[in-house]
């Protein structure tokens, strides 16, 4: 985003998108592409697609939504987390999925992430080793990160993108983090 | 094993539900301070908010993923102007 974007606001570029202007439009885009593609390769339930058709279309369909509905937004903050509402309506219509209540004890996935232990089992916190966690975890645990710990949405804003409430989204933040540290403990093979 | 216990009015279970909402600052004032005091006086509870504060923090701190140019190409064509 050049320093002159940045001085036109989510808002405006959404009301001009509304008005018709595609030179609106297209800057809405570009702000926004990245984290609408991070979040799909994220929250796509069969890993993050590395079919970049997939993620083609995923983002096409997205900002098509984003501007049929551009009239009928109504928020005054940031347009990311409404971007990625509909984002994930576009990832649900081209992977249909049953979600399932996570009924894992909290006690069980407190203590494969070492607690109750002893001690041992440092945390490996490189960045290979962390990318590495993140993409090994269920889809539902990498969509809450993406959301609440990379784009630092509130509670609120991941209950709307999500379809959650704010407590199942609470608890779901809670569950994810726990599994990612039980996979930053773990230690490959052979050592 | 079993090692779970009540430190600072407060058992390891109801201190690991609240870790989360800890780490975020989302628990009210005289919750967070009774949860601090537990966490200084139970190692394992402590050593294991460190811990997911230490990975929480390893997330944020990855650089984001950049939007590789070839779906930037095909998305503006995909895109009626």
């Amino acid at each position: 985003m050049t320093a002159d974007d940045a001085k036109v606001s989510d808002e405006t570029l959404i009301g001009r998108t509304a008005a018709g202007d595609p030179s609106a439009f297209d800057r809405l885009v570009r702000r926004h592409q990245a984290a609408v593609y991070r979040f799909a390769r994220a929250a796509a339930p069969d890993g993050p697609p590395g079919d970049t058709g997939d993620a083609v279309e995923i983002l096409r369909e997205t900002f098509l939504a984003a501007r049929r509905a551009a009239s009928r937004h109504r928020d005054e903050t940031s347009a990311r987390p409404w971007l990625l509402a509909l984002a994930r309506q576009a990832i649900d219509r081209r992977h249909p999925r049953f979600r399932e209540a996570d009924l894992t004890p909290l006690r069980e996935l407190a203590r494969a992430a070492g607690w109750q232990s002893g001690g041992g089992g440092a945390v490996d916190e490189s960045g290979l080793s962390v990318e590495t966690a993140f993409a090994a975890l269920p889809p539902e645990d990498r969509e809450i990160l993406t959301l609440c710990d990379r784009e630092y949405f509130t509670v609120d804003e991941a209950a709307r993108v999500t379809g959650l409430s704010d407590a199942a989204v609470r608890t779901r933040l809670h569950r994810a983090r726990l599994r990612l540290l039980a996979r930053l403990k773990e230690r490959p093979h052979g050592e | 094993m079993e090692s779970e216990r009540i430190v600072a009015g407060l058992h390891c279970g109801e201190v690991l539900a609240d870790l989360s909402e800890h780490l975020d600052g989302r628990l009210s004032f005289d919750r967070a301070e009774r949860i601090d005091e537990h966490l200084a006086g139970c190692a394992e509870c402590g050593r294991l908010f460190g811990e997911v504060t230490a990975a929480v923090r390893a997330l944020r701190q990855l650089p984001d993923e950049l939007l590789p140019p070839e779906v930037e190409e095909r998305l503006a064509e995909a895109l009626p102007g």
